[in-house]
């Protein structure tokens, strides 16, 4: 029994799923089949759009990459591509939130509770997070960027080149002809 | 005796890639004025110095006027590739200026990979990319789906449009003139622009409940991918963004038009429809992609992927008609398409191997060079059973009835023959820096037929050496050999020629 045990912790593919575990995106994306139809936690960023359909529910997205909390726009690092889910939720639960992420936009920070769906049969084998509660972590925020100057400058200058040279050559064109 | 290329032959090269640069300068304004609505500034700076760039090349290219300004066939080869090559190097400069990328490097393989309407991508963050960046990704595809190269051909008059045209591998004229057939190639697109634009996105406001302007910029951005069978995706997540079958089923239509040649699309606007599937290149797609999809779907069946018969029928058709089209779009994440293994994996390698038709935007060896290998093969062992003297048939329909040639069956397997040369590059880089063998593969395949499925194995933290492996790959593979080698029999003959 012991052996079994130590089996099972030390291979974490095989490990069987807690209800109501905290479960990093990475996880769902590696071994989605682990959690099927487990109730389970995610954290992380809402971004996209805010998909509001005619059957009552929304439909989302969310991030728990490095950029959830720190986006590239305002001097995060760059640790690779994002890092997210499909989820959906009651309308009534998405009715109220922040704007959702994206340019210049830092989305709700939640936390998720909900029945991981793997290869849903009722979807067409669709993997998604199907929330029953949330709780807003943080609110979203709006992120500044502002234009680089020295790249403006050698922008113009080098299309003022161009037009200069442009008037040359139709001189040129016009002598020749 | 080796010919060294002479200063006419660099004035015309340089001239012509000028015209070139200046349509890629104006095409490169659609960005800058998206930029510009959506207050976006620090990408409209880029876009500005990307635009100067071209614009000034293109002046210093036209001052260079040759006095015969009529290209012949290896200086059109020379130009197409040179075009290939600077294009996606300058056009990465948004890429470089946004923050997204790791380096220059993995912007110019972005762009590479955009231009050549390949798919696989290097950007990181992609969830919060200004959306005029992302305009600008799948406006490459567009431009490198269409040929940017037959963009210029319709604007300018001017010698030499044959060669220009054969280089960015369109294989058959489908109007009397080059030019006529560049105008029908834009019209087809611009007609599909519109109706798949506002099919998909009617369907993303009234279906999936986005806003207006958002529904219509994913409309947008999917169709420049499909159509042009690119493979980018505005959100990260691809096409399981929008966890919808409909939408999906609007996007197969799409791709599928896209991997049909402009022939094809000629023939369905003006008929005669029946004779359609008498072509030799239909009737092959047709085998090639049932073969396919019945390989990966009983791979996927074997091996218990899907508990429903719903589940595997959605998945394994949408993601064998993306890899048979070379478009590269995904309903699942690459961690779960590098556990396809079996006949799963080999039905999805084989299909993005044999890709689209010739003369569309989709890459791979073409239907039509299997159709005329196999048929070659196959008369070879006919002539072999038949009794000695007895004549076999070499003819073959495709518009018509034509000869199968030595020359011909000769050409199609040589190119055959060098894409299986490419992959195997790839796949052999991706071995040495110790990936499996079905990753380095499929990968490779990926990268070499233009398709930008992946596995995982592309990533900002991949090998340098790999990067540019890609690179190179989606390149050749594009442009179908033909134009690298006469760039480098040009630069060989530059070297060495007297």
């Amino acid at each position: 029994m012991l052996v079994v045990m130590a089996l099972l912790l030390a291979l974490p593919g095989t490990a069987l799923a807690q209800d109501g575990e905290l479960v990093p995106v990475s996880g769902l994306l590696e071994d989605g089949a682990r959690f099927d139809n487990v109730t389970i936690t995610v954290e992380g960023e809402l971004i996209g759009d805010y998909g509001f359909r005619d059957d009552g529910v929304m439909w989302t997205q969310i991030n728990d990459d490095s950029y959830a909390r720190d986006a590239l726009v305002d001097g995060g690092p760059r640790t690779g591509a994002n890092v997210g889910i499909g989820v959906r939720m009651p309308s009534t639960l998405g009715e109220n939130l922040d704007p959702v992420g994206g340019y210049r936009l830092e989305g709700p920070l939640v936390q998720l509770t909900g029945v991981w769906r793997y290869h849903d049969p009722n979807r067409g084998g669709e993997s998604y997070l199907d929330v029953a509660e949330l709780l807003v972590l943080e609110t979203g925020r709006r992120l500044e960027e502002g234009p680089d100057w020295t790249v403006f400058a050698l922008g113009v200058l080098l299309l003022g080149i161009s037009l200069v040279m442009w008037r040359r050559n139709r001189h040129l064109t016009a002598d020749r002809h | 005796m080796l010919i060294k290329p002479d200063r006419e032959d660099l004035r015309i090269v340089a001239f012509a890639l000028g015209r070139i640069f200046t349509v890629i300068a104006a095409a490169s304004l659609l960005p800058l004025g998206w930029a510009v609505l959506g207050r976006e500034w620090h990408p409209f700076a880029s876009f500005l110095l990307m635009i100067g760039t071209f614009a000034f090349l293109g002046q210093l290219g036209l001052r260079y006027r040759p006095s015969d300004e009529r290209l012949d066939w290896s200086h059109g080869m020379v130009v197409v590739a040179l075009t290939w090559l600077a294009v996606p190097t300058i056009g990465s400069i948004p890429f470089i200026f946004s923050g997204h990328y790791g380096g220059p490097v993995d912007a110019i393989f972005d762009a590479m990979s955009g231009l050549t309407t390949t798919g696989l991508a290097l950007v990181q963050d992609l969830d919060h990319m200004a959306p005029s960046l992302n305009f600008w990704r799948h406006l490459l595809h567009f431009l490198g789906g269409q040929g940017i190269v037959i963009a210029a051909l319709v604007l300018f008059a001017g010698g030499g449009g044959l060669t220009l045209y054969y280089g960015e591998a369109r294989d058959e004229r489908i109007l009397p003139s080059v030019r006529s057939t560049a105008r029908f190639i834009w019209a087809v697109a611009l007609v599909h622009l519109v109706a798949g634009v506002l099919v998909l996105g009617v369907i993303a406001h009234q279906v999936l409940g986005f806003e207006w302007k958002r529904a219509f910029f994913h409309a947008l951005m999917v169709f420049f991918a499909a159509f042009d069978t690119g493979g980018f995706a505005p959100q990260s997540t691809s096409l399981g963004y929008y966890h919808s079958g409909i939408f999906e089923f609007a996007a197969t239509v799409l791709m599928i038009a896209g991997a049909m040649s402009f022939g094809l699309h000629y023939a369905l606007w003006r008929g005669p429809r029946r004779a359609l599937f008498k072509n030799l290149e239909t009737r092959t797609i047709l085998t090639t992609f049932t073969f396919t999809m019945v390989l990966t779907m009983v791979g996927l069946g074997v091996a218990g992927i899907y508990t429903s018969v719903q589940g595997l029928t959605r998945q394994g058709f949408f993601q064998i008609v993306s890899a048979h089209s070379g478009t590269g779009f995904a309903t699942i994440p690459s961690s779960e398409l590098a556990t396809w293994g079996g006949l799963a994996f080999a039905g999805m390698t084989v299909a993005m191997a044999l890709g689209g038709m010739a003369s569309s935007t989709a890459g791979g060896i073409k239907a039509l060079r299997i159709g005329l290998t196999v048929k070659a093969v196959a008369n070879q062992t006919k002539q072999l059973l038949l009794p000695e003297g007895a004549v076999v048939s070499t003819q073959y329909f495709q518009s018509g009835r034509k000869r199968l040639t030595p020359e011909l069956a000769q050409s199609a397997m040589t190119v055959a023959l060098l894409y299986v040369a490419l992959f195997l590059l790839g796949t052999g880089v991706a071995l040495g820096y110790g990936y499996g063998v079905q990753e380095a593969l499929f990968e490779s395949v990926s990268a070499g037929a233009s398709v930008g499925l992946s596995v995982g194995v592309t990533e900002p933290s991949m090998p340098m050496l790999l990067k540019l492996t890609y690179m190179f790959q989606m390149w050749a593979g594009r442009l179908e050999f033909v134009a690298v080698f006469a760039l480098l029999g040009f630069i060989y003959a530059w070297v060495r020629g007297k």
